[in-house]
């Protein structure tokens, strides 16, 4: 049901999405068999392909050309896709969308030299762009990403963490690419200054209500939805937001304390999914989500006339109220 | 210019290269980068011989350290446990790097190298992977897998400045350091994996894998003495600093 959604949201898009899905087979097509069946395997694994969505949208405010957008719109989706592959050897994660991760199906150096491959394709790909600043905007973004995971490993069961921790590791994880891809497509379509922003800023409040929603989801949606076990971030010591609103509950304290030991029983996990689905930190964290949603949305506001706007409305509530 | 002045230069490359990639977490969790200094003596190599070198070529330089060290810390993370914080860290560490290098080389403007290295890193990836492909390969494609592995960045990195009369001597120095290093870890037993992949290779030949790589080996010195006796673009003293390090890996 929400995928057919998401297929109808981009239904007026849909002809240059397949030329990014072409793109991408293109992209990570290798000489090494190892590395086209691990490729095959994350393509065939899908994805929402969100960044290079925004990237499409944001460059219709301007001049649009899909040759040149796509060199853009692919490498965005590259990157994300090659940092899922390292992310599930860091997690330790055998499952992901319901299919084996590449670590799972082979092991953990075949998932780093896929992954490096996979960067290093994105990067590859984007040098078709002259325009420096395009690089600068992209190769901040990596760093930055890389310190929100480093600081992510740093706060794992990290008891004493407020909200202001959660907003700024996810703002890193996840806003960021979300950010740069709204100002990337803005900046190879050729928008001002003041578009460029507008569309940036709607990408990092996007990005900040996606990233709750999936935290939230991680509790919410079953096993069969999530294609892994619920509550998987807080086994691996992710604290976030419904946790954080819920931290002073004694069972949740004793189960982080159970989580950080390795010694949480599926009775306990349970118990904890049953206490996070019962409380009020779902609705608050729900809350807050469209907060940011809200804010997104003043800056479509502030976007000049087009009829991308309301596709930039509908692709921004569609990630706040999404159930996968 | 002596073998003091040509370490110092690679120290001095070292240290930039350190100073461009710190972070505290990172260093304090999985160390410095890991560099090989084989590697970085041909990557001056074109300086040190009194080529034009400003300091594009410097920065360009420590960006291909970056990426080798980027690389060399994916090479640390272990097949089947990676779990440990220290790990997890490491695999960040090397996409740090790997950012930086982007970072730096966008921030020049030097989108060429960026090219050449991104397609250098995609060719490495490809010869590292078939450690793990079931295909069975000759000992002489492993020798071509070792050689890119040691040499593709340092070799996009002469294309890009135009230094390609040096990769011959690079190709063959590097490849020959490597096979010597191969061998004394097999003898220390430390064997590495690539090492078990040539051993199965030749398991059908009457000689002992060492005999054969001793024999690659010899012919290897042999190409490197004969470039080094005809070669007129190379300085002695840099000369004799190769054959010092050919001699030196292997007593080491």
């Amino acid at each position: 049901m929400e995928k057919m959604k998401l297929k109808l949201l981009y239904s007026d898009l849909k002809s240059d999405i397949d030329i990014i899905e072409k793109e991408l087979e293109t992209a990570l097509n290798s000489s090494s068999h190892l590395i086209n069946d691990a490729s095959l395997h994350l393509l065939q694994a899908g994805g929402k392909r969100i960044r290079p969505v925004f990237v499409l949208i944001s460059a219709k405010f301007g001049q649009y050309n899909i040759d040149q957008i796509k060199n853009i719109a692919v490498p965005l989706e590259l990157i994300h896709m090659a940092s899922l592959v390292h992310d599930d050897v860091i997690d330790d994660s055998d499952l992901r969308r319901g299919r084996h991760t590449v670590k799972a199906q082979w092991n953990n150096r075949v998932a780093m030299y896929t992954g490096d491959f996979i960067f290093a394709r994105a990067l590859e790909y984007v040098t078709s762009i002259e325009n420096v600043k395009v690089h600068q905007i992209l190769a901040k973004t990596m760093v930055e990403i890389c310190n929100g995971e480093v600081i992510q490993i740093e706060d794992k069961f990290r008891d004493n963490q407020n909200l202001k921790d959660y907003f700024r590791r996810i703002k890193r994880k996840t806003a960021l690419l979300i950010e740069s891809s709204c100002e990337l497509g803005a900046v190879v379509g050729g928008l001002d200054d003041k578009n460029i922003r507008h569309l940036k800023r709607f990408g990092y409040f996007v990005g900040m209500s996606y990233q709750i929603v999936d935290d939230i989801l991680d509790f919410t949606a079953t096993d069969k939805e999530l294609g892994k076990p619920a509550g998987s971030d807080l086994l691996q010591g992710n604290i976030t937001l419904p946790i954080l609103l819920l931290k002073d509950h004694p069972v949740i304290q004793r189960f982080i304390e159970k989580a950080s030991s390795g010694v949480v029983s599926e009775e306990d996990r349970l118990e904890m999914l049953k206490i996070v689905r019962n409380s009020d930190a779902i609705k608050q964290a729900i809350t807050l989500s469209n907060q940011y949603l809200r804010k997104a949305l003043k800056e479509v506001d502030a976007l000049p006339n087009h009829q991308m706007k309301r596709k930039l409305r509908d692709v921004a509530l569609f990630i706040g109220k999404r159930k996968f | 210019m002596d073998a003091t002045y040509i370490q110092q230069s690679i120290e001095q490359l070292k240290t930039n290269i350190f100073m461009h990639v710190r972070h505290r977490t990172l260093t304090q969790y999985t160390g410095s980068p890991v560099l090989d200094e084989n590697q970085l003596f041909y990557l001056l190599l074109p300086f040190l011989n009194g080529e034009k070198w400003d300091e594009q070529n410097e920065v360009s330089a420590i960006t291909v350290g970056i990426v080798h060290a980027s690389l060399n810390e994916h090479d640390k993370i272990s097949e089947m446990n990676a779990t440990s914080k220290e790990q997890q860290l490491t695999v960040l560490s090397g996409d740090y790097y790997s950012g930086r290098y982007y970072e730096i080389l966008a921030h020049s403007g030097n989108i060429s190298l960026i090219r050449q290295l991104s397609e250098g890193i995609v060719n490495r990836c490809e010869h590292q992977i078939k450690l793990y492909e079931s295909s069975q390969y000759t000992i002489r494609e492993w020798y071509q897998t070792i050689s890119v592995i040691q040499t593709e960045l340092i070799k996009r990195f002469y294309n890009v400045y135009q230094f390609e009369q040096y990769s011959s001597i690079m190709h063959t120095g590097l490849l020959l350091l490597q096979l010597q290093k191969e061998l004394k870890k097999h003898a220390s037993g430390n064997t590495s994996n690539i090492f078990v992949k040539m051993q199965e290779s030749v398991s059908d030949q009457e000689s002992s894998i060492e005999l054969i790589i001793q024999g690659e080996i010899d012919s290897l010195k042999n190409l490197l003495n004969e470039y080094l006796q005809t070669s007129n673009i190379l300085k002695d003293d840099l000369k004799l600093y190769i054959q010092q390090q050919v001699a030196f890996n292997f007593i080491q």
